[in-house]
């Protein structure tokens, strides 16, 4: 009987530490569990929780425990996982929302499993929660980037599809415009090409294009503007070029920048063939008309000349006093006749320069000889200051030289009012001589001064003063003196007066320039 | 029985017949370790030293048997230690039904509160002591409130105060009640045959 009652209270012993043992494995596998867990009754009641439940819900382990489950989930929440588990024995992986302490939401997937007795009867089910929040927060900055990045895409693609609009309003442009445009790109090659410009230079896109300005040049159409334009493409300004028998084209380049970074060249190509031969035709008209002019006007000049020098019999006082104004009048129309065929030779290239090594000094000393009776009737204080040393011998075409510097000196008489000063210095300089007209006359209004070496122009106040005059001596001067390889410029101000220099190189600059001719 | 606890009490209160499970001591610790730390469960351990049985609460064994008497002298010594008021004693109460291993271990709470309520509440109390018995007399819904008896316990005053605050523990994880209150309606110390319980809620 004692032998029985210790094998009893061994066994009852051995069970006591195999129950300690098995609750010391549950309450550690229950407390080391990372994943938040809770036992509940069947009816609901929290019997029991671990330390991730209630890091997750804020809760203590005695304040949860006793408490309904709808005290964590909502209610629709809590029936539904209740029901799901009581009738299938497990829910899996469930998106519910639980509150917190602090009635914070906090989204969690949830499963559960049923516990049952050993008689079958239902006493309780286990829930497990995953902590949803950061997937949540990730999946919310996924949503966030996604529709961030559609509206980017929309965006975009707006901007893509305003971009293609500007770009094909921008190429029917180019297409359809009537100049020819080339567009070089950073490392001078062709990128571009409008068909205005195919048609100029009789080529295909294909064949020209990506091509550098050297090798363009190989296209005998092209070269020609490509050795105006060289390698690297410089900056050019309306220059014409010849390209075929029947067309001129006036050619500008443009740089494209972005802020300070050149981007390429635009190259345009204006077609003034038309506007050159209307130019040539006029001037060929008043070439001719000129010319026909001139022959009828010399014979009144000579037969009024024999009626003044009474080769036709005596003349009274009062008919010579008519005839003499009458023959001036025929002098400033032959003038001014000479004066349309200097420019339309200047126009036509045919103004024939003959230039002599010669003095300067006698030239211009002619030409001051020739208005003494002027200026004597004028009054006006005449000035003529020579240089210190001799100047040196230039190549001149005399007769040119003369009329340049008559154009200025008879400006410079005319608009001077009597009293006046008018003062013609010769200088040397380094390498140039250097001729000085300068009046105390009635000055270039300020707005007109830029027009002042254009055909037929006059100032305004000068034309209410005389009458008289082509407005081509000016225009005359300017292309003597640059023909010469020189330089004109004035200096003026309304009403006080005006000083026009010209320069003429001497030596070396002087001696290219004769080549040249 | 409401004297100092003094060696002779102690020695008088361990001369009581019956054991409890270390689990009900394991309640006064996490109590303890919980509200004063570990240094407050030094002191009750010093305590209990100087009445001479120097025990260690972590070293108990939760589904081990203890001597009833200890049960009774942990609670006083605390109650010493902490000039716990009864209040206290029923906190400590209350919060042992949230950590014992022993009611969720063994007892079955299934749908019907009358069965779980007639059923597994002598199967509490035996699954705790080995002497006394818990006699569910009545339970009634529609009223709200039930009556619990314990029979040959007589431990401690104290004790009873410690059920005040267990019992209505007990009956939050058998039924969804927000409001519960308990009163022991008869003491064996106040010279009635036995205790009995009235545990109301709203």
């Amino acid at each position: 009987m004692a032998i029985k009652e210790n094998k009893d209270k061994e066994k009852i012993s051995t069970l006591l530490e195999d129950l300690t043992s098995l609750e010391s494995y549950a309450r550690d596998l229950f407390s080391f569990l990372p994943i938040p867990v809770c036992l509940v009754s069947p009816i609901g009641i929290i019997l029991e929780t671990n330390s991730a439940f209630e890091k997750i819900a804020g809760y203590k382990i005695e304040e949860i425990i006793g408490k309904p489950i709808e005290d964590i989930f909502i209610k629709k929440g809590s029936e539904e996982l209740s029901k799901e588990t009581l009738e299938k024995g497990f829910v899996k992986a469930k998106e519910f929302k639980i509150f917190t302490k602090e009635k914070k939401e906090i989204p969690v997937s949830v499963s559960s499993i049923l516990r049952k007795s050993e008689e079958g009867e239902v006493i309780g089910y286990f829930i497990g929660f995953f902590d949803l929040s950061d997937i949540k927060k990730t999946e919310e900055e996924l949503k966030d980037a996604q529709v961030a990045l559609l509206n980017i895409l929309e965006d975009t693609e707006e901007e893509r599809k305003r971009a293609e609009e500007e770009k094909n309003k921008t190429l029917t442009i180019i297409n359809n415009f009537t100049d020819g445009l080339l567009v070089f790109d950073k490392e001078n090659k062709l990128s571009l090409i409008n068909p205005q410009a195919e048609i100029f230079f009789d080529v295909r896109v294909k064949d020209i294009i990506g091509r550098s300005i050297l090798e363009l040049s190989t296209f005998p159409t092209i070269a020609q503007m490509a050795t105006l334009v060289g390698q690297e493409i410089k900056e050019i300004f309306r220059k014409e070029i010849p390209v075929k028998e029947s067309l001129i084209l006036e050619v500008s380049t443009i740089p494209i920048m972005r802020e300070e970074e050149r981007l390429g060249t635009l190259i345009i190509l204006h077609d003034v063939t038309r506007e050159k031969l209307i130019e040539r035709m006029k001037t060929e008209f008043v070439s001719l008309s000129a010319h026909q002019l001139r022959t009828p006007l010399s014979a009144i000049k000579w037969t009024l000349r024999m009626l003044l020098d009474g080769d036709l019999g005596k003349i009274t006082k009062d008919q010579r006093d008519f005839l003499e104004k009458t023959y001036k009048s025929n002098e400033r129309m032959i003038d001014l006749i000479n004066d349309l065929l200097d420019v339309t030779r200047i126009e036509e290239g045919r103004y024939l320069y003959k230039p002599i090594l010669t003095e300067f000094e006698p030239i211009v000393q002619f030409v001051i000889n020739s208005y003494k009776d002027e200026i004597e009737r004028k009054k006006i204080h005449f000035e003529f200051k020579k240089p210190e040393k001799k100047l040196p011998r230039v190549m001149i075409d005399v007769e040119k030289m003369r009329l340049a510097f008559q154009n200025l000196l008879d400006n410079a008489i005319r608009y001077t009012p009597s009293d006046g000063k008018v003062t013609v210095s010769l200088k040397y300089g380094k390498k140039e001589i250097e001729l000085q007209v300068q009046d105390t006359g009635v000055g270039i209004p300020k707005d007109q001064q830029q027009r002042i070496f254009t055909k037929f122009f006059r100032g305004a106040n000068a034309m209410r003063m005389e009458t008289e005059g082509s407005g081509l001596g000016l225009f005359i001067a300017k292309n003597i003196i640059e023909a010469h390889g020189g330089k004109i410029w004035f200096e003026s101000e309304e009403r006080k007066g005006t000083i026009f220099h010209f320069t003429l190189p001497i030596k070396e600059e002087f001696a290219e320039f004769l080549k040249k001719l | 029985m409401n004297q100092e606890l003094t060696k002779e009490v102690a020695q008088k209160l361990m001369e009581i017949k019956g054991e409890a499970r270390g689990g009900t001591l394991k309640i006064d610790m996490e109590y303890i370790l919980k509200e004063k730390g570990e240094e407050g469960l030094k002191k009750v351990e010093g305590e209990l030293e100087k009445l001479g049985y120097p025990i260690k609460y972590k070293e108990i064994n939760t589904l081990g048997y203890s001597p009833v008497g200890l049960r009774a002298i942990s609670l006083l010594v605390i109650k010493k230690v902490f000039n716990f008021d009864n209040e206290k004693i029923k906190e400590i109460g209350l919060f042992g039904t949230k950590i014992s291993l022993i009611l969720k271990f063994f007892i079955k709470y299934v749908f019907s509160f009358q069965k779980v309520f007639f059923q597994e509440s002598p199967k509490i109390w035996r699954e705790h002591w080995t002497i006394g018995e818990l006699v569910p007399v009545e339970l009634n819904e529609e009223k709200k409130y039930a009556i619990l008896r314990l029979k040959d316990f007589n431990l401690h005053p104290i004790y009873c105060r410690f059920l005040e605050g267990y019992l209505p523990g007990l009956f939050q994880l058998m039924v969804k009640i927000p409001q519960i209150t308990c009163e022991e309606t008869k003491c064996f110390f106040r010279g009635d045959e036995y205790h009995e319980y009235l545990i109301k809620w709203q």
